[in-house]
């Protein structure tokens, strides 16, 4: 008992010491931190931003600045890019009153090639009431500025990707502001699939890199 | 640039005509009140002052005297006119210059704006070269999304365009793996050479480059300290103060690291003139060198050529500190993986599906 007693103070010095090694040797590596993701965490704890910005190489873009699960960011406008719009500046007249009187066939080098024939027509997204405008599923009207907000409405997980950044591309530059491609920069809504194609070019042989 | 920081011999061509009677160069008083210059220690004290060996030593020396040669050759000459003495200059300073690593910001700068010179006086063009150092609170990260790359090879393109690399032994920092499905990651049954359209049924694409690692082994093995850890993260090679071992292209397990066989050779049209000391300018033959994020790009904010040649959105970049960044939601939000975790490489590439 007394040999115990005796030796309980060493006892708790030594194992303070392994407990305090244990600290340090979890702060090993270059600068102190077991991995990078450790380095991330604690290097960002205090991040206050960088003089780098992004608007050096967004700043000619037109954007409109959107707020999607939480995330702000920019995404260019669209009205501008669309050659024909807008509609009515053509379609001056209801359109039911241009099927009846003269039967021209108009945009006929879309071809919708988008979900199947069941699921998805012309009318899943315009309006022939409101041409200027998108249409959502339940008729709401959508700006063609905010399409994205249409094709959320199926590609669900696509959308969350996006708005994160895991889909799709952040325009020029990595800094912020962040500006995002919207999905019709990158997608044809009427025939949204990438199509297959030969390479740019082809990988080195490594074999020939030696000779 | 301050000469008390100089770390190289000065031949001072330029100023030889500008100097008095006598040999040390001043007009008045006596030459034997010599500046405190003669003593500090310049680049050729620096280096014959080392206790080095036998081998060592007769190589620097013969290096040196071929320079020397060449330079007091053009400088004696009668024909030779101002600028080639500027080249003979100009080559002197650069062959006694220290390791980039070591350099401060004056020396840097220097050193770039010697080989833009340099450049000029060869071939007549201007190049833009920065010197550029990591920005604070910046640490680069990549994602690659393996569920969307399509194998169509248009980061190889631009990453050669941008990177000026050698056009004639087709080396590429990047590689594209084609894999099938269903085998894993396997990189002995990848198919590194496909040749027909894509993307193949039945199979995926993983693109591999240098992944600038945290604790990079190749940054470990470099006898010379020719390849360092930037703050910002980017693994980098100084050209000119690697002497081609390849110890490190050894130490990559990730097959990262490209060593120049022959003299590069890039049509003068096509050469990238915006570069950095640290990333596309031209190489020479028997270095090695390798992805840097693009670091002439990066460090300006913009996103590296592969990235934004990207048609597909599978790469992803930004600052790995800065939580509202597009890399960090992807790494706390996708499933992510690295490859060969196990080594502590801890590289700064990830991959995600979607």
């Amino acid at each position: 008992m007394r040999n115990i007693i005796e030796n309980l103070p060493l006892k708790a010095v030594f194992l303070g010491l392994v407990v305090l090694s244990g600290f340090y040797s979890c702060q090993h590596g270059e600068e102190g931190y077991h991995g990078v993701t450790d380095r991330i965490k604690a290097e960002s704890k205090n991040y206050h931003g960088t003089s780098i910005s992004s608007e050096k190489y967004i700043g000619h873009l037109k954007t409109l600045e959107i707020t999607e699960n939480g995330i702000t960011f920019l995404i260019p406008e669209r009205k501008g890019e669309i050659k024909s719009y807008s509609c009515t500046e053509c379609h001056t007249k209801p359109l039911k009153k241009m099927q009846s009187e003269d039967i021209k066939k108009a945009h006929w080098n879309i071809k919708l090639n988008h979900a199947d024939d069941n699921t998805m027509s012309c009318v899943t997204c315009h309006n022939g009431n409101d041409i200027d405008n998108l249409n959502s599923i339940t008729g709401n009207s959508i700006d063609f500025d905010k399409s994205y907000q249409l094709c959320r409405q199926c590609h669900q997980k696509e959308f969350k990707d996006w708005t994160g950044g895991a889909h799709g591309k952040q325009i020029s530059s990595w800094a912020p502001p962040r500006a995002s491609k919207t999905c019709v920069n990158c997608h044809n809504p009427h025939s949204p699939h990438f199509e297959s194609k030969w390479p740019e070019r082809y990988n080195t042989q490594k074999v020939k890199e030696r000779k | 640039m301050s000469n008390k920081e100089k770390k190289w011999f000065s031949l001072n061509l330029k100023n030889e005509k500008k100097s008095g009677g006598c040999g040390c160069g001043k007009t008045t008083g006596s030459c034997d009140s010599n500046t405190k210059e003669l003593k500090r220690k310049d680049g050729v004290d620096q280096v014959f002052d080392l206790k080095m060996d036998r081998r060592s030593a007769f190589k620097k020396l013969t290096a040196s005297l071929l320079i020397g040669a060449g330079a007091v050759s053009t400088s004696c000459s009668v024909f030779s006119d101002e600028k080639s003495k500027e080249k003979a200059q100009i080559d002197w300073e650069e062959q006694f210059k220290g390791n980039y690593k070591l350099m401060t910001d004056e020396e840097k700068s220097a050193t770039v704006d010697r080989l833009v010179r340099s450049y000029q006086l060869r071939t007549g063009k201007t190049i833009n070269m920065s010197s550029k150092n990591a920005e604070k609170d910046v640490l680069f990260g990549y994602a690659f999304n393996i569920s969307k790359c399509q194998g169509y090879m248009d980061c190889v393109n631009a990453c050669v365009e941008e990177n000026n690399q050698d056009r004639k032994s087709q080396m590429q920092y990047i590689r594209i793996h084609e894999m099938k499905d269903g085998k894993g990651f396997n990189f002995n049954d990848a198919d590194d050479n496909y040749y027909h359209e894509v993307p193949a049924e039945g199979h995926f694409y993983m693109g591999t480059q240098c992944f600038h690692c945290d604790n990079p082994p190749c940054v470990e093995v470099c006898p010379v300290q020719a390849t360092w850890r930037e703050e910002d993260g980017l693994v980098v090679v100084d050209y000119d103060w690697c002497v081609g071992c390849r110890y490190c292209m050894a130490a990559c397990p990730y097959d990262g690291r490209r060593f120049n066989w022959s003299k590069p050779e890039i049509p003068e049209n096509e050469i990238n003139k915006n570069q950095h000391y640290l990333g596309n300018r031209l190489r020479k033959k028997g270095v090695m060198e390798k992805c840097t994020f693009c670091v002439q790009r990066s460090r300006n904010g913009k996103n590296p050529a592969c990235v934004e040649a990207c048609p597909t959105g599978s790469r992803i970049f930004g600052n790995l500190l800065d939580p509202n960044s597009t890399i960090r939601w992807v790494l706390e939000n996708k499933k992510v993986f690295r490859l060969k975790e196990d080594l502590g490489t801890e590289p700064k590439f990830w991959y995600f599906m979607d």
